[in-house]
């Protein structure tokens, strides 16, 4: 049975969930209250590393991300294909680097379980790591490689995903404001401040940072918060052949030619102004990790709000309580890699289908107190 | 009621571990409903030449916490103390929390190696809270070395099992003159609770809290629960007896 489906932001989360309803021959409509991708989507730097970016245990969130990048290379050549535009995706590994013999010890017991978990990961030292990535500072004592990471230019993935959904049929508004349900008053139309309402069979919310402003309406604790990320990139420099991932952060070379350090993280609330303390935190290491740096001066720099939540994992589910509302937020850290599991399991959840794992780590009900 | 570590006042008698938050954001609410004045961090994950630059230090100025740098990660005597002395350089914090892993799989510590560092960092002038087992033999010769606290471990780390031997923990804080802060294992509240009724000073907690579906809500739990068992334990419980006791007695009512 095909239903119109009216998707709430147009990042890469509800760009990608836009697509696969419509593939899955349902007509769907992309709400967006400003630019596509104009928030963190295109500000990302494209990392799909989801074993640099794990804890210390295959946690729920690691099995989504880890999935979702076991699609990725399909998804990927889709999308381009769709869009006939590329989106520099690149497989080049990651080193997950450290500086201290004390880390060493952690990255041998993350490789076990990271093997364990299916994955390819290996530990390199000494000469080995020279020659994988020779302009590595000397202090790199060792590293876990990770031959399956890879990323993408998001600001291209998200325009190629936006000509794909437009070439697929998908309507897509912008600049249309914030836009509020008023399911819990019995109106399912969605609508915007300049009184434009819009109507659908389901509602999917993928406003990211912004989807907490539904919190009154839906009836229900969204506890997605903005985290601010600021990102500095370097052009004419020697550039890492592989993902490099420090605990400070991360550079990875762009098939443009430049070099993205990214990423700090601050609190600021909605405030997405770059400062000139988040750009001095990326330049008070990145020098000693990759020593080219020395005496160069970031080009470009931009910030992005991410959408963090309460417990770390995303907000993936259909509402009981309101079952017309599909959330699919809180992608935190890794919204680029994980927009194509989430949107395999929009589409599942929309046509009923079970989804390829199961989602009660993810369910966003399971907030149930906020406050004591 | 104030207590006191290598001289330092302190009033809240949780140390909270930075590691394992899902945001910043979070983390900070977590710290704040705590009320904890210690914090923890492994000071391999730190940014030592610009600690106020850090990943994770950077979220915790302005306020006026007591850093307790820890030597996680080290696997011997020599490690921590190499380690410690970098904290320590860095500016950061002269405590230290000895923390030397005899494996990976339980991250349970090393005794000898603890009593070590301990008796080495001591000499250096470090205040030195070594996180060892729950052996009283071993946690008196660390009182012995010069420790300014001993935190026994409840169970291994990020576990969540709780006190598998509250027996155990229960002499140490009975022997002991130095603080007693449990370290490693606590669950929930429950587990707070029983670690101050059986007597210790204080407990450390990271995972519990970090790893919670609302940390914020789970570091208030664990502040009151620390209340609850030290008033508990101060108050005095009452015996244990098999068979009931009228609670509305005969005889002369008040």
């Amino acid at each position: 049975m095909s239903k119109h489906i009216l998707v709430i932001g147009g990042g890469v989360i509800g760009l990608s969930a836009a697509l696969e309803c419509r593939h899955r021959g349902h007509e769907v409509t992309v709400l967006e209250a400003g630019t596509c991708g104009g928030q963190a989507s295109g500000a990302a730097a494209g990392m799909l590393a989801p074993y640099a970016e794990a804890g210390e245990e295959p946690d729920a969130l690691f099995r989504l991300c880890q999935l979702s990048l076991r699609r990725t290379a399909d998804w990927v050549q889709k999308v381009e294909e769709e869009s006939g535009i590329s989106v520099g995706y690149r497989k080049n590994g990651s080193l997950q680097v450290v500086f201290h013999e004390a880390d060493a010890f952690l990255l041998e017991s993350k490789r076990r379980w990271l093997r364990e978990a299916g994955a390819e990961a290996e530990v390199v030292s000494g000469n080995r790591l020279g020659q994988m990535e020779p302009g590595l500072g000397q202090g790199a004592v060792a590293a876990l490689w990770c031959p399956e990471e890879a990323h993408v230019y998001s600001p291209d993935y998200v325009q190629a995903l936006q000509s794909a959904c437009r070439k697929a049929g998908v309507r897509i508004r912008e600049q249309l404001g914030r836009l509020i349900w008023q399911g819990h008053q019995g109106d399912k139309r969605v609508k915007s401040p300049a009184g434009e309402a819009f109507e659908g069979d389901e509602v999917v919310l993928a406003a990211g940072a912004w989807s907490c402003e539904w919190e009154q309406s839906l009836g229900m604790a969204v506890p997605v918060h903005p985290i601010r990320g600021q990102i500095c990139a370097y052009t004419g420099v020697d550039a890492p052949r592989h993902l490099v991932f420090t605990s400070q952060g991360y550079l990875v070379a762009k098939p443009n030619g430049t070099l993205v350090c990214g990423a700090s993280e601050d609190v600021a609330g909605f405030d997405t102004r770059v400062t000139e303390r988040g750009i001095r935190r990326l330049e008070s290491w990145n020098k000693d990790v990759w020593p080219a740096l020395q005496g160069e001066q970031p080009f470009h720099h931009w910030a992005g709000l991410r959408p963090a939540t309460q417990d770390g994992f995303p907000l993936i589910g259909r509402l009981t309580r309101h079952p017309e509302v599909i959330l699919a937020t809180g992608h935190y850290r890794n919204g680029i890699l994980m927009s194509p599991i989430t949107a395999e399991i929009i589409a599942d959840l929309v046509d009923e289908k079970s989804p390829a794992l199961p989602l009660d780590s993810y369910h966003p009900e399971r907030f149930a107190v906020t406050s004591y | 009621m104030k207590w006191k570590i290598g001289g330092k006042p302190l009033t809240s008698r949780i140390f909270l571990g930075t590691g394992r938050f899902p945001s910043p954001l979070v983390q900070n609410q977590a710290i704040e409903a705590s009320g904890a004045e210690v914090l923890t961090f492994a000071i391999r994950r730190v940014h030592l030449d610009a600690p106020h630059d850090d990943a994770i230090l950077q979220h915790l100025e302005g306020d006026h916490f007591i850093y307790l740098p820890n030597t996680s990660g080290a696997s011997n005597a020599e490690e921590a103390i190499r380690i410690a002395r970098l904290a320590r350089a860095s500016g950061l914090s002269d405590w230290i929390k000895v923390e030397i892993h005899a494996d990976q799989k339980t991250l349970l510590p090393d005794p000898v190696e603890t009593l070590k560092a301990t008796e080495a960092l001591v000499k250096e002038g470090f205040v030195v809270l070594p996180y060892t087992s729950d052996d009283p033999a071993l946690a008196r010769k660390l009182e012995e070395a010069g420790a300014a606290a001993v935190m026994p471990g409840g169970s291994p780390i990020g576990t969540g099992l709780g006190l598998l031997n509250p027996y155990n923990l229960g002499l140490i804080a009975e022997e002991l003159r130095v603080p007693v802060v449990v370290d490693a294992g606590i669950g929930s509240a429950a587990d707070a609770v029983q670690a101050m009724e059986l007597g210790a000073d204080g407990v450390l907690i990271n995972t519990a809290i970090a790893r919670a579906k609302d940390p914020a809500a789970m570091a208030q739990a664990m502040k009151l629960a620390v209340e609850a068992g030290r008033l508990s334990r101060m108050a005095g419980r009452i015996p244990k007896k098999k068979y009931a006791t009228a609670s509305s007695p005969l005889g002369l009512g008040v």
